[in-house]
């Protein structure tokens, strides 16, 4: 018996003995992630790295809920409009805060996460053009690459600038956690001029880098030399308003005149409306968007702002400020007592951009009549879901795409492009430059049109009258700003723009108005209303607080923005 | 080849397992009749001496000697009685038996009381650490479905707070002597030796747990890397030589909530809707929303389809949910053969009406132990568990979150038709309770084996080598098919019910289904050496352990299926878009040294001394091993001859001091690693993206825990048992990611909702200290028995170094400050006019009925400046039990009540237009006509309210100290002469119940909860009855 036994009892005590014997028994490797060098030895997956960078990473709720945020909000629930006289967002999540003047470096709200996300984003920037010099590739392709990097890290910058005003510009370092990370080179905000500088220094060089077409090898959505060209003309328009006063609308017009020269860019012909809908983005305007597509993430659009008649949750609502904004079709303003404006049937012969972008009593939205009037109508109080119905008596309507289900569109729907820049966008910087460097009817020297020109190309796309020659600049200036406000409506144009032309503190004090429709018989009768109280605006807003976590992490030694 | 190595256990075991079955039947096969009788009393694997063998009815009786053993004349089918001072009495027939052996159990808490410890097992009498037992006798007296909510209160030093109820993820959390990290503070759990092992100590079958042994001090750093937040020991039931015993028992439980928040009505929701109107719009009055007509008809409910008033958890919740558990064990076993096999078998039906919720659960365990030889010991362990829950496709959490939002004003079905209305956008949680949505199935499987050997060197005396191999694996696989459904929204201007297609996706069924397999091997071997002479008494151990652990997860999803009829993968939607699967896995390694040196001299003067080394795959080469010595002592006062102090029975004083780790934090973390992040489309495609997702800490080491304990324990009046604990801990090293001191513009930047991009390092330091005392009290007394024990434990940290921003206030650093606390502003009332805001600094949009925050620092402005730290986190310092026990006759009574004071809670409900009110902010609210109200006005959202989220406050931080009756168990033996015509051995019922109430302020929520939304499925209260009967 117990020599039977002997085996097993040897087997028994030898056991871990004969398991451990593998010397390199804690040596495990990783199988769901790849190292630094496995990273740079594929040039494939370094240029994964690269394009990724047109995402960014997700830094708050309600924000890149679907797919990470790229440049901008762009569609997530309350969208950057939300801030500004175009619309408030139906349920606050941290937009009111802002709305009311109450924005401070500890309540930032939804614009509290753009200054760590460029930062992310330019330190990943920085670190593969530090390393793109150990990556097999194909010189030319390099210099794209390189060009594409330098592209995406301005345009970061850009996001900062315009926010923060002078920045903390990094050059091409890399910070790591062993470097000392209270470095006062971190904490030193150059001026307004130099960042400004900077960034367009940078923007020249990637529009020499970057490939004027996309194609097989550069397919749609990376950066193009007309995307350098053209976030160069924001900038320069930027630099030359009031706010920056860093730099001359010449050197604004000079820039528009470049992406116009390019000869590339038209506007589209199929409707201003579809322009927002079509999900290709595939067409002559497109400059520079973000794509989405099935099983890419989603975002929310539909649900979150159909109005509650619909199911959907009423998010961000047109103003009557804005509404009252768009003329009537015979190039007039409502205020004008000639433009045949009736306060009692406001929503007739409007700019056709007004039917594309406002959803409105007696509008049709997916096959049937919108009825935000009480008693009764469906898309009020009275309908279902009342909290979610209009506190300004209008939904949104650019962006939203029939198409696409409105309940249930969970990885449906949300496939509308996000544009960051189009074409129209330039005709309408470039008419603004310049009016103010030449006047309206004056083709500057080395451009190739007039402010007035290029307004009325935007207008004439939109089936609007062309402006009449003749205006003086200052009523071209008005003309131009409200063509911005109109054409670029949800775009993400308005906050900056009445910051930099430093109307803001009386655009962003007057009341949010919404109207109130009662329903008498057959008889609408139409009265403004208050849709949220306590809006406000002070003098330090032009620019946003650095969040107050931020200031911390510096010991105090970053410049916080004056006034907060 | 390890592979080959590892293929070939299975194959091994099988093999012996079929030597083993012989080995059963030899052991079965009896012995010829003497009438001298003579045999071997144990508890465990010690002899025991001094025990009376009587046999019944007669005044013949012997004691045993020093090994145990003992002889006397019985005649055949006599029945001999054991009795001894610290062992429960047993009875044994020994019908034609010559030979009997038998093994005693030691009275809970006594002396004698044989203690498991890390790798071994001591005595009581001689452990020199803080070291808690539970019977699982005394578990069995409260029968809950989860083993952890039976430990609540039962000894000190241990905290056990339920947070949620839902079945199947019903346990509590478990922390020993409270935070002492910003790590993981999770306990290591250890079952029959094996470390960590899968599944865990919450699904146990508590009929087949032994006992529980807690090492609170540096006694548990036996376990190294992994006993810094102290070890669990559970031991699972054995056969005992002796006669077959059949246990069965079975009870059901009837379970409802322990609270439910009340919500506003819809009267005073209207009423609060037009507040909410009137705050956005004051020139519009206060009936925007509803007139005041329109409010009369929701409070006296003559329209209920137009003007209802929905009580949503009544219509979602049943009044109680029904439970039982039942289970058969045979335990017996010969001198070379015990056994103890059996099956367990439990049901929770989930609250809800019509609910899709529940868990049923299938057990078994087959434990022999044989001796092979006089000197060659070997013992299987197998059990197996089913673990089935199913769920309705939405969460508790969402459903719970439903039923406190959806508002009291919307029908939950339409009156006039039984339509179920779309609730809260589209979540309905009457509706989506149920599997009208589709159903979530997730089984769990969990196999546990363990082969023991164990042998007696022969030629030396007191050596021995024994050791183990274990294998572990869990099968868990999810299910979950959602399907679409209709809701409808009535619209009474039309009279139509509009349908609206919920649930699925696009309208159609969506499928997932994921599987995650995990197998840990652990081997362990390890030499013995035990030896006394004159008064010296050794016993020693070295041994090596090594374990791997794999996990690998798929899971594949379907979208559009034409038909909802056939829920599987094959039958889905056919474009390429409508199919999708991930996976993943991973894979880690530990191999340790261990070593043990007790000493005693003359069980009078005490002392250990243990060592681990510990590897591990998880950090760097080079940093991959730690070092882990404790020390200990003791002196057992009362034996010093001039300690003859005739009312002090027993003294006891004791200290230990030791190095302890913790090693729970992700793996790879000492490379910068970059992994696919698919979500960006260029041209028509996703295109691969790459994402940095962790910098590199190459130093990642150990978090280091210094453990120092002092206790005292003593029985005196012989009724009254003592233990006083001092304890204090140094946590150094302690691994956390840097996210307050690292500026933005470095570009090193967290994101939110995923895992960090900066490493775990070893930065942290907190320091807890704290006490535990217990004093009990037992008397027996002819039929009347009854004893009383109570115990309290104290545990603080003080956070000496954590990652703070170099600029952060001084007083709202957390250093300096104890663990979890929150950062807030001081709320000191309410502004009730504006007389009063132009008194007192202000927000700028403050306005009457806005909470009036502390101007903290006094600069006349209300600004972050103006946060302070609570004092208390969620986490109590104080925790405290009290247990009663009696006995009459036949009846016994067990009482466990458990409370905690010293912690806060903050809980800000989802209210506004998103959700409704507790009552006991809508009923007190101020507003333009209460401006008397104690609470702040309401507002269109919580979370971005002035008085909530942007500025989270005081206001909301409750003080969830309670006291609540944990369980109580009153039981009935039935009576000898019932029970011999009836054969049985023993029949006992009782009744139970579970939290049954609760002492609190907290007025809203169960204060045992931690969630800052109060959205969650809650505690149960559970009223049990039960039979057990021993045949």
């Amino acid at each position: 018996m117990k020599k039977n036994l002997f085996p097993y009892l040897l087997l028994i005590t030898c056991l871990p003995v004969f398991i451990s014997c593998k010397k390199d028994f804690l040596d495990i490797q990783a199988t769901d992630r790849i190292s630094e060098q496995a990273l740079l030895g594929d040039s494939s997956l370094f240029e994964n790295f690269v394009t990724n960078r047109y995402i960014g990473v997700r830094l708050q709720d309600k924000e890149g809920d679907g797919t990470n945020p790229g440049f901008g909000r762009a569609f997530e629930y309350a969208m950057w409009s939300s801030l500004t006289d175009e619309s408030i967002y139906n349920n606050d999540d941290n937009t009111w805060l802002v709305q009311r003047g109450l924005l401070a470096p500890e309540n930032t709200g939804i614009a509290g996460t753009i200054w760590a996300r460029s930062y992310r984003s330019i330190r990943e920037c920085n670190w593969a053009l530090q390393n793109i010099d150990k990556v097999t590739m194909s010189a030319d392709h390099k210099t794209r690459v390189t060009a594409e990097l330098r592209f995406i890290r301005a345009y970061r910058y850009h996001d900062l600038i315009r926010n923060y005003g002078g920045v903390v510009l990094m050059g091409n370092d890399v910070y790591n956690l062993s470097d000392n990370l209270q470095d006062a080179k971190l904490f030193t905000r150059s001026t307004l001029q130099e960042s400004m500088n900077y960034v367009l220094a940078e923007l020249d060089a990637a529009a020499a880098g970057l490939p004027q077409n996309n194609g097989s090898n550069w397919v749609n959505g990376r950066a193009t030399k007309g995307a350098a060209l053209g976030l160069k003309s924001r900038l320069t328009l930027y630099a030359a308003s009031p706010l920056y006063n860093v730099g001359t609308w010449v050197a604004a017009v000079t820039a528009a005149q470049a992406v116009i020269s390019l000869n590339k860019y038209s506007l589209y012909t199929g409707g201003y409306a579809n322009l927002f809908t079509d999900a290709t983005a595939a067409n002559t305007e497109t400059i520079f968007a973000r794509l989405y597509t099935k099983n890419a993430g989603h975002t929310h659009l539909e649900i979150a702002n159909g109005p509650n008649g619909y199911g959907g949750w009423g998010g961000n609502l047109p103003l009557q400020n804005l509404v009252d904004d768009y003329q009537m079709d015979n190039g007039k303003s409502i205020t004008d007592g000639t433009s045949g404006y009736n306060a009692q049937n406001p929503y007739v012969n409007r700019d056709p951009r007004f039917y594309a972008t406002i959803v409105y009593n007696g509008s049709t939205y997916r096959g049937a009549t919108v009825e935000t009037f009480t008693p009764g109508g469906k898309d009020s109080k009275d309908g279902p879901e009342n909290w979610n119905t209009s506190k300004t008596g209008y939904y949104l309507k650019k962006y939203m795409n029939d198409a696409y289900p409105l309940q249930n569109p969970w990885g449906n729907a949300g496939f509308q492009p996000w544009y960051y820049i189009r074409y129209a966008e330039i005709l309408l910087n470039f008419a603004e430059a310049s009016n103010e460097a030449s006047g309206a009817d004056v083709v500057p020297a080395g451009a190739t049109l007039s402010a007035r020109t290029a307004v009325n190309l935007v207008r004439a796309r939109a089936g609007m009258p062309a402006l009449a020659a003749g205006l003086s600049q200052t009523a071209m200036r008005d003309a131009i700003r409200n063509e911005r406000r109109i054409e670029l409506a949800f775009e993400e144009h308005r906050f900056y723009d009445v910051r930099r032309w430093k109307i803001a503190d009386v655009t962003e004090n007057r009341p949010a108005q919404g109207i109130n429709i009662t329903r008498s018989g057959s008889t609408l009768t139409y009265a403004t209303k208050v849709a949220l109280d306590g809006r406000a605006f002070a003098a330090k807003h032009y620019w946003l607080p650095i969040p107050r976590a931020e200031i911390q992490a510096s010991g105090n030694k970053i410049q916080q923005n004056t006034g907060y | 080849m390890r592979r080959s190595t590892l293929r070939g256990i299975p194959a091994m075991s099988r093999s012996f397992a079929l030597k083993l079955l012989c080995f059963v039947f030899l052991g079965l096969i009896s012995c010829p009749i003497f009438s001298q009788i003579s045999g071997t009393v144990k508890s465990g694997e010690q002899p025991v001496s001094d025990v009376t063998v009587t046999v019944k009815g007669t005044t013949t009786a012997t004691k045993t000697n020093d090994q145990g053993h003992f002889s006397i004349d019985a005649s055949p089918n006599s029945v001999l009685v054991f009795t001894h001072v610290s062992f429960t009495s047993r009875e044994m027939n020994i019908g034609n038996q010559q030979q009997v052996n038998i093994d005693l159990d030691p009275l809970s808490g006594s002396l004698g009381e044989v203690v498991v410890v890390g790798y071994n097992a001591q005595k009581k009498a001689t452990l020199t650490g803080s070291v808690s037992t539970v019977k699982g006798a005394d578990l069995v007296k409260s029968p809950q479905a989860n083993v952890s909510n039976s430990l609540a209160g039962r000894f000190s030093g241990m905290m056990l707070t339920n947070r949620a109820g839902e079945p199947g993820y019903d346990g509590s959390g478990i922390l020993i002597r409270g935070l002492a990290t910003t790590g993981s503070n999770d306990v290591l759990i250890v079952v029959d030796g094996v470390p960590g092992q899968i599944g865990g100590l919450e699904r146990l079958n508590p009929n087949d747990i032994e006992s529980i042994s807690v090492l609170k001090d540096a006694s548990a750093a036996i376990y190294g890397s992994r006993a810094a937040n102290g070890v669990i020991l559970v031991t699972t039931r054995r056969g005992k030589t002796g006669k077959p015993t059949i246990s069965a028992s079975f009870n059901q439980g009837f379970s409802s909530p322990t609270r439910l928040p009340k919500m506003a009505d819809a009267a005073t929701y209207a009423a609060i809707s037009n507040e909410v109107a009137y705050y956005n719009n004051q020139a519009g009055g206060l009936n925007q929303q509803y007139s005041a007509a329109e409010i009369q008809k929701f409070a006296d409910g003559s329209d209920p389809l137009n003007y209802p008033n929905t009580d949503w958890a009544d219509v979602t919740l049943k009044k109680s949910a029904g439970q039982n558990q039942s289970n058969v064990s045979i335990a017996g076993g010969s001198d070379n053969i015990r056994y103890y096999l059996s099956a367990g078998m439990l049901y929770q039906d989930g609250l809800y009406k019509n609910g899709a919720t529940n868990y049923k659960q299938y057990s078994f365990r087959s434990n022999i132990d044989a001796n092979v030889t006089k000197d060659l010991k070997v013992s299987l362990y197998l059990s197996g568990r089913q673990e089935d829950r199913q769920f309705p496709t939405s969460s508790a959490g969402n459903i719970f979150r439903s039923i406190y939002r959806a508002y009291s004003t919307i029908p939950a079905f339409y009156p006039t038709n039984g339509l179920p209305s779309s609730g809260i956008e589209g979540s309905n949680p009457a509706i989506m309770s149920t599997d009208i949505g589709g159903l979530a199935k997730n089984p769990n499987s969990v196999f546990n084996g363990i082969l023991k050997g164990s042998y007696n060197i022969p030629f030396v005396k007191g050596l021995s080598v024994d050791g183990f191999a274990a294998i572990d694996k869990s099968w868990n696989f999810n299910k979950t098919f959602n399907k679409p459904y209709l809701l409808y929204d009535y619209n009474k201007n039309t009279n139509v019910y509009t349908p609206r297609v919920v649930g699925g996706s696009n309208n159609l069924g969506t499928l997932n289904e994921s599987q995650q397999n995990q197998t840990q091997i652990t081997a362990n071997i390890k030499l013995n050496y035990q030896l006394s002479f004159n008064n010296h008494n050794v016993n020693a151990f070295a041994g090596y352990e090594q374990s791997e652990i794999k996990s690998e997860t798929f899971g594949a999803t379907r979208q559009n299926f034409p038909t909802t009829q056939t829920p599987e993968l094959s039958q889905g939607g056919t474009a390429a878009t409508d199919r999708d699967n991930s996976g993943s896995s991973y894979h880690f390694t530990r191999k340790s040294w261990i070593g043990k040196l007790s000493y005693n001299y003359s069980e009078k003067y005490l002392a250990d001394v243990q060592i681990r080394i510990d590897g591990s795959s998880t950090f760097p080469k080079g940093n991959q091993y730690g070092y882990f010595p404790s020390f200990s002592a003791g002196w057992i006062v009362t034996k010093e001859s001039f300690m003859n102090v005739s009312w002090l029975n027993y003294l006891k004083v004791r200290a230990s001091y030791g190095a302890l780790g913790n090693d729970n934090v992700g793996l790879f973390q000492y490379l910068n690693t970059y992994a696919f992040n698919n979500q960006l489309v260029l041209g028509s495609s996703i295109v691969p993206g790459m994402e940095l997702t962790k910098l590199a800490n190459p130093n990642i080491h150990w978090e280091d825990a210094r453990k120092t304990d002092i206790g005292i324990e003593a029985n005196f009046l012989n009724d009254f048992n003592l233990e006083l604990i001092y304890f204090k801990q140094k946590r150094t090293n302690i691994l956390a990611i840097r996210n307050a001191s690292i500026p933005f513009v470095s570009g090193i930047v967290n994101p939110f909702g995923s895992g960090a991009l900066v490493p775990s390092e070893n930065i942290g330091r907190v320091n807890s200290k704290g006490f535990e005392a217990t004093l009990g009290y037992n008397k027996k007394k002819a039929d009347f028995s009854y004893g009383i024990s109570g115990n309290i434990t104290y545990a603080k940290s003080e956070i000496i170094n954590i990652d703070e921003a170099s600029g952060v206030l001084p007083y709202q650093k957390q250093t300096g400050q104890p663990l979890n606390t929150y950062l807030l502003y001081n709320s000191i009332g309410i502004f009730h006019s504006t007389d009063e805001i132009a008194k007192y600094p202000h927000l700028s949009v403050a306005k009457p009925g806005d909470l009036i925050y502390q101007d903290y620092n006094g600069d006349g402005n209300i600004t972050a400046d103006d946060q302070v730290r609570s004092k208390y986190g969620n986490i109590p310092q104080i925790t405290y039990g009290i247990l009663l026990n009696g006995g009459y006759r036949n009846f016994d009574l067990s009482v466990v009540l458990a409370g905690q004071a010293q912690v806060s809670q903050y809980v800000l409900p989802e209210s506004g237009t998103v959700g409704n009110f507790y009552s006991s902010w809508a009923d007190n609210r101020w507003s333009p006509t209460n401006t008397n109200g104690t609470y702040p006005r309401v507002d269109t959202r919580t979370s971005a309210s002035v008085n909530g989220g942007l500025y989270n406050n005081t206001f909301w931080l409750n003080d969830a100290s309670f006291l609540r009756l944990k369980n109580i168990e009153l039981g009935y033996n039935l009576g000898s002469s019932v029970l011999r015509k009836a054969k049985l051995q023993d029949v006992r019922v009782y009744l139970n119940a579970f939290n049954l109430f609760t002492i609190t302020k907290v007025k809203d929520y169960d204060p045992e909860g931690n969630s800052g939304s109060g959205q969650f499925y809650p505690q149960q209260k559970i009223i049990n009855i039960g039979v057990n009967v021993k045949l």
